[in-house]
C-alpha cells in the first residue's frame, strides 16, 4: 500500500515539475505569439519619418498618438466604422432571429422535414462563398431592375446583410436547436395545455429561455460578420459604403509608403472585435461549446 | 544618338493592334467650338486611383467642370487594382457615369459587351485636337469611338543623372546594349543594384518582356506573337529570355517581393542605378523633392538589334469612358467631352502636377525637362504599343503570362518548359 | 383527430389551428426561402454555368461548353496542378502540425496550468482579428524593410524575399495561417473538453496514469465527436483558404491555391466560366468532409 502511495507521489512530483516546464514553454510561446501584434501596435505609435530616418530598430525619438489622429482624419475611418456597424448589427440580429425560428420549429415539433431542414442549413453554411457569388451578383442586379432601383441590393448595405444572414443562419439554427433539445419537453407541453398558439409558444415560452446561447452566438456572429471582407468587396462598388475590413485593402494601396500610419488604421479597425472579445470572453467559449458538441 | 528635339515630328500611322505615334505637334491646336449643351444634371465620376498627385489633378478637372456647367459631380475614388479587378461587375451594376480607363483591347472588350457609351459624336466635335493615332486607339471593334484619351507615358529606362555621372559615364550617352552592360557593371562595382526590378503584381515584368521582344525581334513579330499568329515556342522568343537572363545578376534579389513602387524606392533612395518602368512615377519623385525630380531622366531602352534600333516603345494611353449603365449617361458623355477638350486638359495641367497630355493643344513649351525628354523618347519611336496586358487577350495576359514570367524569375533555366506551357495555354483558350 | 393509439403508445397528433399553420409556415418559410435563394440556388446555378462559355456579362452570350472548362483546367492549366499541390501541403501542414498543436494547447490549458487564463486569450487573439488586419500585421513583420529583415541585418536591397521566394513562401503563408488556425482549434477543443466528465479523469489518475497516458487513452477517445469536427474544419478551412492570399498577393498568381484560382478566373476582365469550374471542383472536394460533419452531428436524428 505504502509503496503505491510513494510511487503515486513521485509521479505527481514529476508531473508538477513537468507542468512547470510546460507552463513556462507555453508562456514563452504565448509571448512570441503576441509579438507581431505588439510590434504593430508599437510601430503605430511612432511616426514613419522617424523610422525612415533612423531605421526600424532605432530608439524612438517621438512617440505618440499622431498616427492615430492622422489615420482618423485621412482614412475616413468613422465612415467605414459606421458602415461596418450598419452591416453587422442588422445581420447579426436577423441571423439570430431567423435562425431561432427554424430551430424552434425543428426542435419543438416533430415534423418529418426536421432533419432535412437541419441538414440543408448546416451544409449550406459550409459551402465556399466563391461558389455562389456570380449568380448572387446577377440576381441582385435583376431584382434591382425589377423594382426599378439597381442599387436596391447591389452596392447597398442590405445586399451584404442578406447574404451574410443566408449563410450564417445555418450555424445559428444548429446551435439553437441543439440547445433547445436540452430544454425539457414539459415546458412546451404545459404551454400547449394552456392553449398557447405556436406564436406564443415561441415568443413567450421559448425565446426567454434562449438567452445564454443567443448571447454566445451574438458574440461569435458579430466577430465573424464584422471581420468578413469578401462580400463587401464583390457586392459593393462604392468604396465609401464598404465596411472597414474591406476598406483596409484599399488603404493598404493608398498608404503603402507610410506603414506606421497603416498600422494605426489597422489597430483602430481591430478595436471593436478586441473589445468584444476581452469583455465577453466567456460567451465566446460557451458559444463554441454548443456548436461543437451536443448537450 | 537620339535626336532630342523640342517637340516631335509626325510619324506614320500603323495599322494593327498597336497605335501609331503620339504625333504631338507643338502649338496651334484649334479649340472646337463647344455647342453650348444644355445642363445635364448631377453625375458621378469614378477615378481609378487613390494616389495623391493624380487625385489632385482629377479633382481640379472636376472642379473646373462644375464651375463651367453648374452640374454637381460626385467624385468616387477606388484603388486601381481593386478597380480593375471589379470592372466587369462595376460596369454591369451601378457604375459612375464617367470613369477612368485604359485604351486597347481592354476598352474594346467592354465596348463589345455594350457597357460603354458610344462617344463617336464627341469625337466629331473635339477630334481635331488629337492625332489620328489616338482616334485609332479610342475606337472599338465596331468602328465607333468609346474612349477619350487623357494622358500617356512611355516605358523607358530611368536613372538619376548624378548616379550615372558618379560611375564615370555620360548620362546623355547610353545607346546600345553594351552601354547598358557597362552601366550595370559600374553600378555593381559601387556595390549598388544595377537594375531595380519588381514583379510582385505579375504585370510589372511584362514591360521588360515587351521591350526586349521588340528590340530583338521587331515590332511586327511582337504584335503577331501577342495576337497568336506567332508561337511562344519560337526560337526568337527564347532569345528574349537569353538576353533577359544576362540582366538577372544585376537585379535586386527580391524581385517577386516588390511591386513597382518598391523598385522605385530603390532608385529614389539611390540604392539602384536603373529602373525600367513607365514614367508616371515622376510625380512621386517630385513629391519627394524638386532636386530629386530634376535628377531623374529617361531614355529609350537600348538598341540590341540594329535592324530594329529603338523603333518601338510601350506607351499606354489612359483616358476616360462613359458607362452605359450609369444613372446619367448623357452627363457622363458631357463630362468626358469636357475632359478631352482643351479646357479640361488645361484644368488638369493647372493643378501643378506634371502630365503628358494626349491633346495636341497642350502647350509643350511649359513642359519641364523631364516631360520634354519623355516626348523625345516617344518621338524617336516609329511604332507604339500599349503594353502586353492591353495588347492581348485579358484571359491570357493576367492569368497566364503573369504567372509564367514570375515562374521564370524563380527558375530561369526552365525557360523551355515555360514557353511550351505558354503556347499550350494559348492554344487551349476558349473561343471568344 | 385527437389521438390515435398505436400499440401501447399514444401519439397525440397536434391539431394546428389555421393561425398556427400560418405562423409555422412563416417561421419555416422565410428563413428557408432566404437560404435557398441566396445559397443553394446560386450554388446550383454556378454548377450549371461551369458547363458553359460565358464572360458573365450578357445572358444572351451563354454558350454550351460541355466539359470543356474542366478539360482545360485539368489538362492545360499548370496553375491548377500547382494549386492542388499547394492545397495538399496546406492540408498536411494543418492536419499534422497546426491542428495537433491546437489540441495539445487546449488540453494543457484545460488542465489549468499556471497562467491558463492568459494563455487562452493570447493564443485566441489572432482568431478575432480580421484577415485584412492580419495581412497588415504580417506584412509589417516580413516586408523587405520590415522587422525580420531588420533583425537579420538586411535592408531593402538584399532582403530575404519571404513572399516571393518559392523555396519558402508557402511555409511563410502556412505559418501565418497556423497563427490563426491553432487558436481556433484550441478554443473548439477547449469547449469540448469542458464537457468531459471529470470523474473520468479522476479514475485515470487514481490508476496512476501519467498525463500523456490519460490524454491518449481516456480523454482523446471520449472526444470523438469533437475530433471529427476538428478534422472536418481543418479540411474545409484548407480548401476555402483565400483571404490571406488575397491580402498579400492580390489577384496576381504569386501563390496559386484553389480558392484564389476561382476568384482570378471569375472576376476581372478575363472572366470566364473556368472560374465556375474551379468553384465546382472546390465544392466536390469539400463534399466528403461536409458529409462527414453532417453524419456526425445528425447521426442520432437520422436514425
Amino acid at each position: 500500500m505504502r509503496t503505491a502511495t510513494v510511487v503515486e507521489e513521485r509521479y505527481r512530483n514529476r508531473q508538477k515539475i513537468k507542468d512547470r516546464f510546460i507552463s513556462l514553454f507555453i508562456g514563452i510561446f504565448a509571448l512570441i505569439w503576441l509579438f507581431p501584434i505588439a510590434w504593430t501596435i508599437w510601430s503605430s505609435f511612432r511616426p514613419y519619418k522617424d523610422v525612415r530616418a533612423y531605421g526600424t530598430f532605432s530608439w524612438p525619438k517621438e512617440m505618440g498618438l499622431g498616427n492615430y489622429s492622422e489615420a482618423i482624419s485621412r482614412m475616413e475611418l468613422p465612415t467605414y466604422l459606421t458602415n461596418s456597424i450598419a452591416i453587422t448589427l442588422p445581420a447579426v440580429f436577423l441571423t439570430l432571429f431567423l435562425g431561432s425560428l427554424i430551430a424552434f420549429v425543428v426542435s419543438r415539433y416533430s415534423f418529418r422535414f426536421n432533419v432535412g431542414m437541419l441538414l440543408l442549413f448546416t451544409a449550406g453554411n459550409l459551402l465556399p462563398a466563391q461558389l455562389v457569388f456570380i449568380p448572387v451578383f446577377k440576381m441582385y442586379l435583376e431584382i434591382g431592375d425589377l423594382v426599378g432601383n439597381r442599387s436596391l441590393l447591389y452596392n447597398s448595405q442590405w445586399g451584404v446583410v442578406l447574404i451574410h444572414v443566408a449563410f450564417q443562419m445555418g450555424f445559428a439554427t444548429f446551435v439553437l436547436s441543439s440547445y433547445m433539445k436540452t430544454i425539457p419537453k414539459e415546458i412546451s407541453e404545459s404551454a400547449l395545455v394552456d392553449g398557447a398558439s405556436v406564436f406564443r409558444h415561441y415568443f413567450n415560452v421559448m425565446l426567454p429561455l434562449l438567452r445564454p446561447p443567443l448571447a454566445s452566438l451574438a458574440v461569435l456572429m458579430t466577430t465573424w460578420i464584422y471581420n468578413d471582407f469578401f462580400w463587401a468587396l464583390v457586392l459593393m462598388k462604392d468604396d465609401n459604403k464598404r465596411p472597414i475590413t474591406s476598406a483596409l485593402g484599399r488603404l493598404t494601396g493608398e498608404f503603402v509608403t507610410d506603414y506606421n500610419l497603416l498600422a494605426a488604421g489597422a489597430m483602430i479597425a481591430a478595436l471593436p472585435t478586441l473589445i468584444v472579445f476581452l469583455v465577453l470572453r466567456k460567451q465566446f467559449v460557451s458559444g463554441l461549446t454548443l456548436g461543437s458538441t451536443k448537450g | 544618338m537620339s535626336e532630342v528635339t523640342n517637340g516631335v515630328s509626325r510619324r506614320s500611322v500603323l495599322k494593327g493592334a498597336a497605335i501609331g505615334t503620339a504625333g504631338l505637334v507643338g502649338g496651334g491646336a484649334l479649340l472646337s467650338s463647344c455647342g453650348g449643351d444644355a445642363a445635364t444634371g448631377p453625375l458621378s465620376f469614378g477615378a481609378r486611383t487613390v494616389d495623391e498627385s493624380p487625385t489632385k489633378q482629377l479633382k481640379a478637372l472636376v472642379a473646373a467642370y462644375e464651375a463651367k456647367t453648374g452640374n454637381t459631380v460626385t467624385y468616387n475614388a477606388t484603388e486601381s487594382n481593386a478597380f480593375q479587378n471589379n470592372l466587369s461587375q462595376y460596369l454591369q451594376g451601378t457604375p459612375d457615369d464617367a470613369f477612368q480607363w485604359m485604351a486597347g483591347y481592354r476598352m474594346q472588350f467592354f465596348a463589345e459587351q455594350g457597357l460603354l457609351v458610344d462617344l463617336s459624336d464627341v469625337w466629331e466635335e473635339i477630334g481635331d485636337q488629337y492625332a489620328e493615332s489616338y482616334k485609332i486607339a479610342s475606337t472599338g471593334l465596331d468602328g465607333k469611338q468609346y474612349f477619350i484619351p487623357q494622358s500617356w507615358y512611355p516605358w523607358g529606362l530611368h536613372y538619376r543623372k548624378s548616379m550615372i555621372a558618379d560611375i564615370g559615364m555620360d548620362p546623355e550617352d547610353i545607346y546600345s546594349w553594351d552601354d547598358l552592360m557597362a552601366v550595370l557593371e559600374g553600378m555593381k562595382g559601387k556595390g549598388l543594384i544595377g537594375l531595380a526590378s519588381a514583379d510582385k503584381g505579375g504585370w510589372e515584368a511584362m514591360g521588360t518582356f515587351d521591350i526586349l521582344n521588340a528590340r530583338i525581334n521587331g515590332y511586327q513579330f511582337h504584335v503577331d506573337l501577342l495576337g497568336g499568329r506567332e508561337k511562344w515556342t519560337d526560337d526568337r522568343v527564347r532569345e528574349v529570355f537569353t538576353y533577359w537572363e544576362k540582366l538577372l545578376p544585376y537585379m535586386n534579389t527580391n524581385v517577386l517581393d516588390l511591386e513597382w513602387d518598391g523598385a522605385m524606392q530603390l532608385l529614389l533612395q539611390r540604392k539602384a542605378g536603373l529602373f525600367f518602368n513607365g514614367s508616371w512615377f515622376g510625380a512621386n519623385f517630385k513629391e519627394q523633392s524638386d532636386a530629386d525630380y530634376e535628377d531623374l531622366w529617361i531614355i529609350p531602352f537600348p538598341e540590341i538589334n540594329p535592324e530594329h534600333a529603338r523603333d518601338t516603345i510601350d506607351a499606354p494611353i489612359d483616358g476616360f469612358c462613359a458607362a452605359a449603365n450609369g444613372a446619367n449617361p448623357d452627363g457622363g458623355k458631357d463630362f468626358v467631352k469636357f475632359a478631352g477638350d482643351m479646357e479640361g486638359v488645361q484644368a488638369m495641367l493647372d493643378s501643378g502636377i506634371p502630365m503628358t497630355s494626349a491633346n495636341s493643344g497642350q502647350d509643350t513649351s511649359t513642359y519641364d525637362a523631364f516631360q520634354k525628354q519623355q516626348l523625345a523618347v516617344m518621338g524617336e519611336a516609329k511604332y507604339i504599343t500599349q503594353f502586353l496586358d492591353r495588347d492581348t487577350r485579358p484571359d491570357f495576359a493576367g492569368p497566364v503570362v503573369g504567372p509564367a514570367l514570375q515562374s521564370w524569375f524563380k527558375n530561369p533555366k526552365d525557360v523551355g518548359s515555360i514557353l511550351e506551357s505558354l503556347q499550350s495555354q494559348w492554344d487551349a483558350l476558349p473561343p471568344l | 383527430m385527437a389521438s390515435t393509439a398505436v400499440g401501447g403508445k399514444t401519439r397525440r397528433r397536434r391539431a394546428f389551428s389555421k393561425k398556427d399553420r400560418v405562423t409555422l409556415g412563416v417561421f419555416v418559410g422565410i428563413p428557408t426561402f432566404l437560404h435557398v435563394a441566396l445559397v443553394w440556388f446560386p450554388a446550383v446555378a454556378t454548377i450549371g454555368l461551369s458547363f458553359t462559355y460565358w464572360t458573365g456579362i450578357r445572358f444572351s452570350d451563354i454558350k454550351w461548353a460541355g466539359i470543356a472548362n474542366y478539360v482545360n483546367i485539368i489538362a492545360d492549366t499548370p496553375a491548377f496542378r500547382i494549386a492542388l499541390k499547394n492545397n495538399t501541403i496546406w492540408l498536411l501542414w494543418f492536419a499534422l502540425i497546426a491542428t495537433p498543436l491546437g489540441i495539445l494547447l487546449a488540453y494543457q490549458i484545460d488542465r489549468q496550468i499556471r497562467g491558463h487564463k492568459f494563455y487562452q486569450s493570447a493564443y485566441y487573439m489572432p482568431v478575432i482579428l480580421s484577415l485584412a488586419v492580419i495581412g497588415i500585421i504580417w506584412n509589417f513583420m516580413l516586408r523587405p524593410d520590415g522587422f525580420i529583415n531588420g533583425l537579420i541585418g538586411r535592408d531593402i536591397t538584399n532582403a530575404v524575399s519571404f513572399f516571393g521566394d518559392d523555396r519558402w513562401n508557402l511555409y511563410v503563408i502556412l505559418t501565418i495561417a497556423s497563427w490563426r488556425h491553432i487558436g481556433y482549434i484550441m478554443l473548439l477543443y477547449l469547449a469540448g473538453l469542458k464537457a468531459i466528465d471529470p470523474s473520468l479523469r479522476e479514475a485515470a489518475s487514481i490508476d496512476g496514469a501519467t498525463e500523456w497516458q490519460t490524454f491518449k487513452r481516456v480523454i482523446f477517445p471520449s472526444m470523438k465527436p469533437v475530433n471529427i469536427i476538428v478534422v472536418v474544419i481543418t479540411i474545409i478551412e484548407t480548401l476555402r483558404a483565400f483571404d490571406i492570399i488575397y491580402i498579400i498577393y492580390g489577384t496576381s498568381a504569386g501563390m496559386p491555391i484553389l480558392g484564389v484560382l476561382v476568384f482570378q478566373n471569375i472576376a476581372g476582365e478575363g472572366a470566364s466560366m473556368k472560374g465556375a469550374a474551379y468553384a465546382v471542383i472546390l465544392f466536390v472536394l469539400s463534399i466528403g468532409p461536409i458529409l462527414a460533419y453532417l453524419r456526425q452531428q445528425f447521426r442520432e436524428d437520422v436514425k
